[in-house]
């Protein structure tokens, strides 16, 4: 684990902490509806400053409060061109699950990989300290799985390879 | 015949009683606009007690004048020059200094600036210019456990800004230790951005 | 300090609860209806459910029951409030009160003489109702005028005129609420003398600007404390009226915002909020002096250290999960009696002019707790 993943980490999740402090709130602009106010963006006063955290260029967390929901999005570091397609992937296997997810976002937003939405009802639900635990995990996890990915491709690649050379030894 | 396309009109942002025309102004009444001159004389005298050494001294005089009500450029440059001050403070000061500052008079409205500064900084990536003072801080080792394959994740163009966004990380580690979650929450709530 | 009596009701948020003068009584707002609950016997310590008031068609956001004349009156997110009365049956009747407002009400709190109550909106309105007996029904008057965003959190005066109002716009105001026929003309307070209905007797904000979840008027009146999102607690006290006031104390907090707040005494303040525990702050010199957490964090601590390395294995074995450090061990329940964030604290002993003895909270984990102080 490099020297500054444990700061960032802990940064993102006091940060996460923070901004978890959600309640249920009707909406303003249309009667007897409630929508997370980060994405219906309705009424200025009800959302909060932005909030980034980051490593580097490549890896950073958009925190996005508001008064009933929260949108985290992540920028996942790739290096090179086979890990942005494998991110893509990535991801995109997860955004199509989102249903059974509950805090993923369909979409993420522009500039990042994947995004989360938290509303009231899911703190209401679920421990904030736990969710905050799982995207905390989750960018654990997610550097490396894709270099895990990587690691597996260019050895199939290398196998291929060579199988297909051998004939012509 | 009106060449505008009726149905795409946004209803609430002409109405000026909506709630999507909320003035954010009302929010920060005790705002003054700043000129731009006088954030380029405030940062100067910064400076000067950062190059006389008084490192502690030109942070919290920093703080204590953020520019709320600058535009752009002014923000920007105080941001450069807390940066500065940021990166000149030894890893073994920062705690101590942290504590003078908090236990001081107004000290938890200049931990909030600072937290701001942090998240300002590290939103601003690598495309503003970071002036590293390299006898400062120590290299962060980057990660090489299962990417060898790969070779090197971070090319040249990072390295600079990932020494810059460690340090906001430390400081940010030994901020959050002392004032909590509560800073936090204020930096996001506060109006008054930096 | 005794322990705190903890009712787990269900499994789902208090957004509102409120016992009746006797405290034999609790009603609950759960989701959109109202639970009623008593106890079997007055020494008993447990509440059982009696009722259920169902009338509303969206979350109910406020609840609040008349001390003298058992009176009900909810307020919900479908724009409408209902005064319930208990029939001579043991039947709820519901009569329903006219709010003329066109988004969700937010919160309801009688007056403390019980003539009137006053409903918060995310019409950016107050509405003041009182009963009309000619058309034997319940009339609301408006306060719009500064209010230019939700109002999350009201507070009535001990004279019942004066009304105290927070708002997601981050400011508290005071307004005056004097209904011409149903009040008595109020004597001469800090706040103002002669006030009509709707004249502001203060507005203030924080610098910090944060949305204001709750306020409350000291057992005198003649202060105002409010918490705001923003992690901070506020505490004004006004001089004169259309003088700034004598002094505004705000004392920022460490930790997450407060969503509740009750004056115990004209020294102590009492808040709870996201941090699922309750905080005292100790005047005249506000400052954070304490929790009412700690008896129940202590209690627990020695049993749980023996039986957390059989739990650290066990935790191993059966869900894969490697014991100690951050993520490890039993980490899912809270050390703080809420198991999730505090919604609503309210007296339970005292209150009314008396120092407050007890108190309960209701959390968003679907629990009320009776603290005693």
């Amino acid at each position: 684990m490099s020297q500054s993943l444990r700061p960032y980490l802990s940064c993102v999740r006091s940060t996460l902490t923070a901004a978890l402090s959600l309640s249920n709130f009707a909406s303003q602009a249309a009667e007897r509806h409630n929508v997370p106010e980060i994405e219906a963006a309705s009424s200025p006063e009800l959302l909060l400053n932005p909030l980034t955290v980051s490593r580097n260029a490549e890896e950073r967390v958009l925190v996005e409060p508001s008064v009933n929901s929260v949108r985290v999005s992540i920028r996942i570091k790739q290096a090179d061109e086979i890990e942005h397609i494998l991110v893509h992937k990535f991801t995109r296997f997860l955004t199509q699950r989102a249903e059974a997810f509950f805090i993923l976002r369909r979409k993420a937003v522009p500039g990042y990989d994947i995004s989360f939405l938290i509303t009231n009802l899911h703190t209401e639900e679920m421990l904030k300290h736990k969710l905050v635990d799982f995207i905390i995990e989750f960018m654990e996890e997610v550097d490396k799985e894709i270099s895990e990915m990587k690691l597996f491709l260019n050895a199939r690649a290398r196998f291929v390879a060579e199988s297909f050379l051998t004939p012509f030894d | 015949m009106a060449n505008i396309n009726w149905r795409t009109i946004n209803i609430d942002a002409l109405d000026p009683e909506s709630s999507y025309n909320f003035d954010l102004s009302t929010l920060t009444p005790a705002v003054q606009p700043v000129s731009t001159a006088d954030v380029q004389t405030l940062t100067g005298q910064i400076r000067q007690l950062l190059r006389g050494g008084d490192a502690s001294g030109a942070l919290q005089g920093a703080l204590e004048n953020a520019p709320y009500g600058a535009d752009e450029q002014g923000k920007a440059a105080h941001l450069s020059v807390v940066t500065e001050c940021l990166n000149q403070i030894r890893q073994a000061e920062m705690t101590p200094l942290l504590q003078r500052m908090y236990k001081a008079e107004g000290g938890s409205e200049l931990c909030d600036t600072l937290m701001k500064y942090l998240y300002k900084g590290m939103s601003q990536g690598t495309d503003t210019p970071t002036r590293n003072h390299a006898g400062a801080k120590s290299m962060t080792p980057q990660a090489t456990g299962g990417f060898s394959q790969a070779g090197g994740r971070n090319f040249g163009g990072t390295e600079g800004g990932g020494q810059a966004m460690s340090v906001f990380l430390s400081w940010h580690e030994k901020l959050v230790e002392m004032v909590g979650p509560g800073s936090i929450v204020r930096v996001m709530s506060d109006r008054r951005t930096v | 300090m005794a322990a705190p009596q903890v009712h787990h009701l269900f499994h789902a948020p208090v957004a509102d609860h409120s016992f009746s003068a006797d405290r034999q009584t609790l009603a609950v707002a759960r989701d959109t209806s109202i639970s009623l609950y008593t106890r079997p016997s007055p020494t008993s310590p447990t509440f059982t459910p009696t009722a259920s008031l169902r009338g509303h068609d969206k979350t109910i956001t406020g609840v609040d029951i008349a001390p003298r004349s058992g009176r009900i009156v909810t307020c919900s997110q479908d724009r409408n409030a209902y005064v319930w009365e208990a029939s001579p049956t043991g039947e709820w009747k519901p009569t329903l009160v006219l709010l003329r407002i066109n988004r969700a009400a937010t919160g309801v709190r009688w007056s403390p003489s019980e003539a009137k109550f006053a409903v918060g909106s995310g019409a950016r309105i107050i509405a003041v109702c009182y009963f009309e007996a000619d058309n034997d029904w319940w009339v609301s008057k408006h306060v719009k005028k500064p209010l230019r965003s939700t109002v999350t959190a009201i507070a009535w005066h001990p004279n019942s005129v004066l009304l105290a109002a927070g708002s997601t716009d981050g400011h508290a105001r005071v307004f005056s609420a004097f209904i011409k026929g149903t009040d008595a003309r109020p004597e001469a307070s800090v706040w103002g003398e002669r006030l009509p209905f709707g004249t502001v007797c203060g507005e203030y904000l924080n610098p910090t600007a944060g949305w204001v979840h709750d306020v409350a008027f000291s057992p005198s009146g003649n202060a105002l404390a409010y918490c705001a999102h923003d992690s901070t607690v506020t505490v004004v006290y006004p001089s004169a009226p259309d003088q700034p006031p004598s002094a505004i104390i705000s004392i920022p907090t460490q930790l997450l915002p407060f969503t509740s707040i009750l004056w115990s005494s004209e020294t102590e303040i009492l808040a709870a909020g996201y941090d699922c525990g309750v905080y005292r702050f100790s005047g005249p010199e506000w400052r954070l002096s304490g929790t009412l957490d700690t008896v129940a964090a202590a209690g627990g601590g020695g049993e749980q250290r023996e039986e957390s390395a059989l739990n650290m294995f066990r935790n191993m074995d059966l869900k894969g999960r490697s014991g100690g450090g951050g993520s490890g061990g039993d980490d899912t329940r809270l050390k703080t009696v809420h198991q999730n964030s505090i919604s609503t604290l309210r007296a339970y002993e005292g209150g009314d002019g008396e120092e407050v003895t007890r108190i309960s909270t209701g959390g968003v984990d679907g629990r009320v707790v009776v603290w005693t102080l």
